[in-house]
């Protein structure tokens, strides 16, 4: 069963619980905060607002105390994530860059290091692998991209990854477009990192399996599906992963290397038949409808799905990596839900 | 000299950096002589003559020519046109569900979306094309009665007929192929 | 609410009668247009109702071009990358839906029917009272884009504030009172009309 949760009447943007899930943060549109993220060890909290700006908020005795970032950023930030090893974070903004972000213990300060090459339009979504040194991002330009976000004197070197061995900052280690185009609304590494998912606004989801650096990858796989696009991706297993969006409910896909399908929906508007008994319409009065205004139902306000809105974020809530039994999702409709996935 | 007027420059065009490439926004495409289009619609007409709809649509539908030019890509949207007409109501669906399940079946129904939006799209450029004065004036908010005066003997009520094939169609791919067709006709830069 | 907004005092313009539309076969044939509309009406409707659930797919998009801004970005198009082709659905060369889709506002423009003079002039009156009270109606974009008879502009604040799906139900409705809008004024026009020749014509009888 999936917890439901109706916070407010106004969209959210992102949302983010902390280790325990005793706290939730969520960040709403009204002061034109982005995105937002819980660091799960230090429980510091990260925000980024359209006012070119990100705090980290850190807990203090008297409460959350926010340290302005240095971010050097002329235009909206639309996305933050903290790195798994929780020293650095990733800004995407509406500048072309990305703000890679780290603490400086001198000046006592978080400082910033811009990606820039080859970005062309506004930063959707970023995602870290799980090395902490590769970073995924997906923008208008129709673009995912993988970086390397290596910052000498704070990361160790890396193992080498199917990405690259030795990758200095900002070193473009794969680059993927959709044939039918379309902004990338959202970038996911999966549990491993050797495979990159992200969803465009083509209505698709395209799955990248790279081979070495420098070479072609081993297979692209995109599912084009006949829903309305996806905004946000959440991998819950090596072969399976969530996606959802402006048709306000989650679906899940599954596959491997030789292949990718869409394997069922989450709270499918077709089975759930519970708000339709309310209903009681004439037979005429049916007819008519379908006849003079093209649709088939009768007059609905409430959707079907339990978001009545385009969701916007799922994250994992329950479950190690590479096996989450229980994602969250947030939407525009101010509700927070957790759903579980079949195993 | 002094007639440069340094507050109508638009700075932002000089910036290198922030021109959006072209080549993103219009994918390149190898050109296709208009020939080449011409003996593809002889090869469908072929086809349709003897009575094989079915393949018709998919030769047409398969071979889109992104890369012709705008007389080769009218071309074209003719021998879709004539091919759609050409088939009957109670066909359409279950030719279109074995198109759909055919392996690059997403890939020929999204461009027989954009065909049916672009076939609805043209009639209207001619239209507007024909009757001038009325049209514009009328909508810069500006009517007069001498504007609206062609009007009264203008309307052409026959036309819906070329309409109302494209329209049953869309429904009948929506079905199928569900939004999401929609959104790619949208989203796709190489158009038809 | 839009289909109760009434033109009574229409006909004290500038409408001149003409002796042709004072006819008892104006009536006949507008029902039987009526007949046949309602036929072609669905799939016309229907499409228009599915472009437009694909198009209202809107995210919020903060300006790339100006600093600290939000702007529809159809409107400003300022960023080629965030403009989406545009969809037109027409039923006929006289009604047609132009979508004009962007990342974070869709524009949409309604061609209204009109089949003579004075269904154009009743259109006229009809759409210019809705824009003069733009403000009231949060979507409506308070001039109609080129070539068309009456534009709204739906951003991502809008599909915030309201489900979207209601306003894709709000714009066919839309679509589908005001042929019956402008249908019902004409016939009340005619039968004024009729009403003030006889009156004028009495006293020559």
């Amino acid at each position: 069963m999936s917890e439901v949760h109706l916070l407010f009447h106004q969209p959210i943007a992102d949302h983010s619980f902390s280790a325990d899930r005793s706290l939730l943060a969520v960040s709403r549109d009204t002061k034109t905060v982005t995105s937002v993220d819980i660091a799960p060890n230090t429980r510091r909290i990260v925000t980024c607002s359209q006012d070119r700006n990100a705090l980290v908020w850190e807990p203090s005795p008297t409460g959350w105390k926010p340290t302005l970032v240095l971010l050097r950023i002329n235009r909206a930030a639309t996305h933050v994530r903290w790195s798994p090893d929780e020293t650095k974070f990733a800004v995407g903004s509406g500048a072309r860059v990305i703000a890679v972000c780290y603490f400086e213990g001198e000046n006592d300060w978080w400082v910033s290091k811009h990606i820039k090459k080859p970005l062309r339009s506004t930063v959707f979504s970023l995602a870290w692998h799980p090395n902490s040194v590769l970073l995924a991002a997906g923008s208008a330009d129709a673009h995912a991209r993988v970086f390397s976000s290596f910052i000498k004197g704070v990361d160790q070197r890396p193992e080498p990854t199917v990405w690259g061995e030795r990758i200095p900052f900002n070193t473009v280690c794969g680059e993927y477009i959709n044939s039918s185009g379309g902004w990338v609304h959202s970038v996911a590494f999966s549990p491993s990192g050797n495979a990159l998912a992200f969803a465009a606004h083509d209505s698709s989801v395209t799955v990248v399996y790279p081979s070495a650096p420098e070479q072609p990858p081993h297979a692209v796989l995109s599912v084009t599906t006949q829903m309305l696009p996806f905004v946000t991706l959440c991998w819950t297993r090596e072969d399976q992963l969530v996606a959802a969006g402006h048709d306000c409910h989650p679906v899940v896909f599954e596959g491997n290397m030789g292949g990718w399908r869409l394997a069922y929906s989450v709270d499918d508007p077709r089975k759930s038949a519970g708000s339709g008994a309310s209903q009681e319409s004439s037979a005429l009065n049916m007819f008519r409808q379908m006849d003079l205004k093209g649709k088939s139902s009768a007059d609905d306000t409430n959707l079907k799905t339990i978001h009545q809105n385009s969701i916007t974020i799922l994250r994992p809530y329950e479950g190690r990596a590479g096996n989450v039994t229980k994602f969250s999702s947030s939407g525009v409709d101010g509700r927070v839900v957790v759903f579980s996935v079949k195993s | 000299m002094a007639t440069i007027n340094y507050r109508l420059i638009d700075v932002d065009a000089l910036d290198p950096e922030s021109a959006f490439p072209a080549e993103l926004l219009t994918p390149p495409c190898d050109p296709i002589p208009t020939s080449e289009i011409q003996s593809l619609a002889t090869h469908c007409r072929q086809l349709l003559q003897r009575g094989d709809q079915e393949a018709a649509l998919v030769a047409a539908l398969e071979n889109v020519p992104y890369g012709g030019d705008e007389q080769g890509k009218e071309l074209h949207l003719g021998t879709v046109l004539e091919i759609l007409s050409s088939i009957k109501a109670v066909e359409m669906s279950p030719l279109l569900g074995r198109l759909y399940a055919s392996p690059s079946g997403t890939e020929l129904l999204d461009v027989l979306t954009k065909y049916l939006y672009k076939g609805m799209a043209r009639h209207n450029n001619s239209a507007s094309s024909t009757s001038t004065p009325g049209v514009s004036s009328h909508a810069t908010g500006v009517s007069s009665v001498s504007g609206a005066r062609e009007y009264g003997v203008a309307p052409g009520r026959g036309d819906g007929g070329g309409m109302s094939v494209l329209l049953s169609w869309h429904e009948k791919v929506v079905e199928i192929a569900g939004t999401g067709a929609i959104v790619r006709v949208m989203t796709d830069r190489r158009t038809v | 609410m839009v289909s109760r907004c009434r033109f009574n005092q229409i006909s004290g313009g500038g409408v001149r009668v003409q002796a042709s539309n004072v006819s008892s076969t104006a009536t006949f044939h507008e029902n039987w247009e009526n007949t046949k509309m309602s036929q072609s009406l669905r799939p016309y409707l229907k499409c228009v109702r599915s472009s437009l659930t694909a198009a209202i797919t809107l995210s919020n998009f903060a300006s790339q071009t100006a600093e600290r801004h939000n702007v529809p970005e159809i409107e400003a198009a300022k960023s080629p990358e965030v403009l989406l082709n545009p969809l037109t659905v027409s039923r006929n060369e006289n009604e047609r839906v132009l979508i004009e889709p962007s990342v974070n506002s869709i524009r949409v423009s309604i061609k209204i029917k009109q089949a003579d003079e004075i269904e154009h002039i009743l259109v006229h009156k009809f759409t210019r009272f809705l824009t003069q009270r733009a403000e009231n109606f949060f979507i409506l974009r308070r001039k109609a884009v080129r070539g068309y008879d009456i534009s709204f502009l739906i951003t991502n604040f809008h599909t915030e504030d309201m489900l979207k799906h209601k306003l894709v139900d709000f714009i066919v409705h839309f679509m589908e009172e005001v042929d019956k809008e402008i249908s019902e004024m004409k016939l009340f026009l005619n039968a004024r009309a009729r009403f003030v020749a006889e009156a004028f014509l009495t006293p020559f009888d």
